[in-house]
């Protein structure tokens, strides 16, 4: 690992990013965004389809497709600008600091290698390691992402094995070579309940076995509140409210969270009776509203709503929310 | 006490597998490995499980999408497999199903209305006129403006998509309409549109719903009765409230523990 002392790695956070701007065919899908994760942290960035959440992610390893580019901002790992690298130390930087996993382990995976020799693959990138020392090291990630008999699994294809399974290998790739930041891009969703409790766990484990930061794209409010220690709530292209998961659901500053929060069907809640609805659509990026782009949802907006976009102003410890009306979300939402 | 809407007894779905180049059939995979329940009339029924517990497939046979093995399905007391054609075709009427992904189930050439008025072509009812007043009234009744009969699907959202394809269902006054993960595509904010939706159908024209989800959260609020699958076969059910707070079988409590909490 890198040679850094202690106490600056407790200062410097693992990545962040200031006022990020990412564009498609002109429309930002991204629109200012600033995170920052700390090592061993896992900082979840929440929202629904279309608001940038896996756009920001992407831009953030500089991995986003071709119709999309990177139109402002200021990206650092560990304190060194990433944004300005050239296509190649970007490579090496993924290959050796950086790690992604997705949606679909099935699909990240090369269907006609050994899954075995995938993640061999993804150790040997750089390093000089014997053909032994390779495969030693790889039968022991298999192990300790909790894939059985590793040697006759390493040997199979991703079609022989579950899509629990192929998370795991996915989890494998990524974390033999000890990534700084993993980026998971909402990884349980395509997984039952049982097995995306156990990749989840096995997420956290190895986070703390490894002091990696852990950048967690979800749209389950519920896999946040279980995963992760912070929570970056994203709308429509912005950041509207961050936090300690603690205090985000515990007292939202947002009327987006607090009735998010609210909309979610309980295991403990009233049964048969009808759930406090947010109203209309989420927006089209090619017709975001004016001022907050929540306003047209919200109940809590005024005429200064609509002229005028709130910035993200403290709350609380280290807890923000971009909401004129913040004060009146605990009476009247919550 | 009334006839059940849906009466599923012993029901079992397996699937041959062949191999060899003769293709003989080998195995069989038993997709659903003996169901049975009762869908009484406004009732919800849930059928739970998790990818390849046979869910989906106990739905599809008593939509009539797929042939039982074994055991029979009565609607309205009517065994499914001695009807003739044109019973079949009526009780095709008084069930109706919605699928998980609105975007494939609607034709991308067809306005709403047009897409909304195809059962009722198809089963011949009413007059052009009529079909024109029924499908203001459904677009009422799922709460879509009545403007948005003339637009195309790619005009709409995911959610308002839904309630088209709710309101498709609900053309030929069916009593039940068995609902295959039908808020699982869609965003957090609009699901809990739908349910509503789907709990304010049931009380204005007594529907009664086979509801299959891998969504307990979801189960538990708008089901009355629930069966938990797992490999084909139901490992227990009984009334919601029951099967929450005390779960009998294992493999429910594993489930249960395996949901994240807010």
């Amino acid at each position: 690992m890198m040679s850094v002392p202690r106490e600056t790695q407790a200062q410097t956070p693992v990545l962040s990013c200031t006022d990020l701007r990412i564009e498609i065919g002109g429309n930002p899908v991204v629109d200012g965004t600033s995170l920052s994760i700390a090592a061993g942290e896992t900082l979840a960035l929440v929202g629904e389809s279309g608001c940038g959440k896996s756009m920001t992610a992407l831009g953030l390893i500089r991995l986003l497709p071709d119709a999309a580019h990177l139109s402002g901002g200021q990206i650092s790992l560990q304190g060194e600008r990433i944004d300005q690298l050239s296509e190649r130390q970007m490579n090496r930087l993924r290959g050796n600091r950086l790690a992604m996993i997705f949606q679909e382990p099935v699909a990240s995976l090369d269907p006609l290698m050994p899954v075995g020799r995938q993640i061999a693959e993804a150790l040997s990138r750089n390093d000089t390691l014997t053909s032994t020392e390779v495969r030693t090291r790889v039968l022991d990630m298999l192990t300790r992402v909790g894939i059985d008999r590793p040697e006759i699994r390493a040997r199979q294809y991703p079609f022989q094995l579950s899509g629990g399974m192929c998370q795991r290998v996915m989890i494998a790739m990524a974390m033999i070579r000890q990534p700084i930041l993993l980026i998971a891009d909402e990884p349980t969703t395509a997984l039952d309940v049982t097995i995306q409790k156990q990749i989840l766990e096995l997420m956290a484990d190895l986070r703390r076995e490894t002091g990696s930061a852990v950048l967690l794209i979800t749209h389950d409010m519920g896999v946040v509140s279980e995963s992760a220690n912070r929570v970056a709530v994203m709308y429509a292209g912005r950041i509207v409210e961050t936090g300690s998961v603690a205090q985000v659901f515990a007292r939202p500053g947002h009327p987006y969270t607090a009735m998010l929060l609210r909309t979610i069907p309980r295991l403990d809640g009233p049964r048969k009776q009808a759930l406090p609805a947010i109203a209309g659509a989420v927006p089209d990026i090619r017709d975001w509203p004016s001022g907050c782009r929540f306003h047209p949802r919200c109940p809590l907006a005024t005429d200064h709503c609509r002229a005028k976009a709130p910035p993200l102003a403290s709350v609380g410890v280290s807890h923000e929310t971009a909401c004129w009306h913040h004060d009146r979300v605990a009476t009247e939402l919550t | 006490m009334s006839t059940p809407i849906v009466s599923v007894h012993e029901l079992k779905v397996h699937f041959p597998i062949r191999s060899g180049i003769m293709g003989r059939v080998t195995d069989h995979v038993r997709a659903v490995d003996g169901v049975s329940f009762d869908l009484m009339p406004g009732k919800t029924v849930a059928i739970v499980g998790e990818s390849g517990s046979g869910k989906s497939t106990t739905g599809y046979a008593v939509m009539g999408m797929q042939e039982p093995t074994e055991g029979q399905i009565l609607i309205d007391g009517h065994d499914r497999a001695r009807m003739s054609r044109s019973e079949r075709m009526a009780t095709m009427r008084r069930l109706q199903i919605v699928f998980q992904d609105p975007v494939s189930a609607l034709n991308p050439r067809m306005s709403a209305a047009d897409s909304i008025a195809e059962p009722l072509q198809i089963h011949g009812v009413g007059t052009a006129r009529d079909r024109r007043i029924r499908v203001q009234k459904l677009l009422d009744l799922v709460g879509l403006p009545r403007s948005a009969g003339g637009k195309l699907p790619r005009e709409f959202s995911g959610g308002q998509k839904q309630r088209i394809v709710i309101a498709r269902a609900l053309a030929l006054d069916p009593q039940a309409v068995i609902c295959d993960e039908a808020v699982s595509a869609l965003d957090v904010s609009i699901q809990s549109q739908i349910l509503n939706l789907f709990l304010d159908l049931q009380s204005e024209l007594g529907l009664a719903y086979i509801f299959i989800s891998h969504d307990l959260s979801v189960v538990r609020h708008i089901a009355d009765d629930i069966l938990v699958m797992r490999a084909g076969k139901v490992v227990e059910q009984g009334p919601t409230d029951d099967i929450f707070s005390t779960p009998r079988h294992e493999y429910t409590r594993q489930l249960l523990a395996a949901v994240p909490r807010l």
